[in-house]
């Protein structure tokens, strides 16, 4: 799903508690900018869909996902969002990093790149 | 060659086919606006997510706009002003300058002119974002993950274009109240009795309730039109450019419907 053009990266994954759990706007700020910390990308708070890289646009998504701590996370073809990026690290480092926010990752992709993925 | 009474048979049954496309299309906005209103006129559909969007949609279409189309309004006031009072002055019916100018300013012309910058800049946006969401499929994903896309995507899109045009609308006519009195009266503060005479004679109580239930009726439509037009959209994405054409037709009409009803009130 994409983000809400008219909200920065902060407010696009605060929305998510803010809608399922009505979590007061600063607590929700808060929570999503915790998240942005652990990721280190904090400079792209603020800004909106347009102004972001691929790499910024896929953590925002990803934070968007992770941030009521589901049980099952799917990333549906990684590639499609990071098409300059050489992604299953970059996925995977992230994803260590949020270890604690999601109980089980599905990473769906093409059979063809199993390869790139570290042997399970 | 094809019989008379199949050609008849033909444009009977094409042209019943679109009235029937026609009334289902206004059938389809009329239903709508009837559960935008609802959830927008409901308390629990406000929580902190929803109004956190509101405001959002409120700053994207009416702030950000303001300084600009503010000057807009006042170049436009102040050369109407400018034209009736001269012209008024030339036939010797100075004395009705004010209110004429009013009349024609703040009743008719600038509610509509706020309306139709609206349809243009917000309307068309909002069409072709409601096309494309249902064109991929979005507004499908978004009911799939339990969010009530009329309250979180379709709401805050109408009370910020309702909320834009009332709010523009006051400060446009307020605006042009203030350049009326300075072209007629200049730079001094002695002439506001008569000023506030002939206001009083202009903006009678059942006057300004037509022009809030006007700017009212500009809003809902600048909003519930292009949103129902974009749900309607077929899923391909060739329709887009379509339905943001139709929509925008649409939105005229009634704009105009909207205006030839208040002004057959008025004066008629």
């Amino acid at each position: 799903m994409p983000l809400r053009a008219n909200l920065g990266v902060l407010e696009n994954i605060a929305i998510v508690p803010q809608y399922l759990h009505n979590l007061s706007y600063q607590d929700a700020m808060d929570l999503a900018w915790t998240l942005l910390h652990v990721t280190g990308s904090t400079d792209s708070a603020y800004k909106r869909d347009p102004q972001l890289s691929h790499e910024e646009r896929f953590i925002a998504k990803l934070l968007r996902a992770v941030v009521d701590k589901p049980a099952l996370l799917i990333i549906d073809r990684p590639a499609l969002l990071l098409p300059d990026t050489h992604y299953p690290p970059f996925v995977a480092h992230l994803l260590g990093l949020l270890a604690d926010h999601f109980t089980h990752c599905w990473i769906l992709d093409y059979p063809w790149n199993e390869p790139l993925y570290a042997p399970r | 060659m094809i019989p008379p009474m199949n050609r008849l048979t033909d444009f009977v049954s094409r042209r019943g086919a679109a009235t029937l496309a026609l009334w289902r299309t206004w059938r389809g906005i009329a239903v709508f606006a009837g559960h935008a209103l609802t959830a927008s006129l409901t308390p629990a559909s406000y929580n902190s997510a929803t109004r956190m969007v509101v405001m959002k949609q409120i700053y994207f279409t009416a702030w950000q706009i303001l300084p600009g189309f503010t000057l807009f309004a006042a170049l436009l006031s102040y050369v109407l002003i400018q034209i009736v009072v001269s012209t008024a002055a030339r036939i010797g019916q100075s004395e009705f300058a004010l209110e004429m100018s009013m009349r024609v300013l703040v009743l008719e012309i600038l509610p509509l002119i706020t309306a139709l910058f609206i349809a243009l800049r917000s309307s068309s946006a909002i069409n072709t974002e409601v096309a494309l969401m249902r064109i991929h499929n979005e507004i499908d994903a978004l009911e799939a993950a339990g969010v009530d896309t009329l309250r979180m995507e379709f709401m805050p899109r109408i009370i910020g274009g309702v909320v834009s045009i009332l709010a523009l609308t006051a400060l446009t006519s307020v605006l042009a109240l203030i350049l009326a009195y300075l072209a007629l009266y200049g730079f001094q503060l002695w002439s506001l009795p008569d000023f506030s005479r002939v206001m009083g004679k202009v903006f009678t109580n059942a006057v300004m309730l037509g022009i809030w239930l006007k700017a009212l009726a500009f809003g809902l439509a600048v909003t519930i039109i292009p949103v129902a037009e974009g749900l309607a959209t077929p899923k391909m994405l060739f329709m887009a450019p379509i339905s943001v054409l139709r929509g925008m037709v649409r939105l005229f009409f009634v704009l105009m419907l909207i205006e030839v009803t208040s002004l057959a009130f008025k004066y008629i």
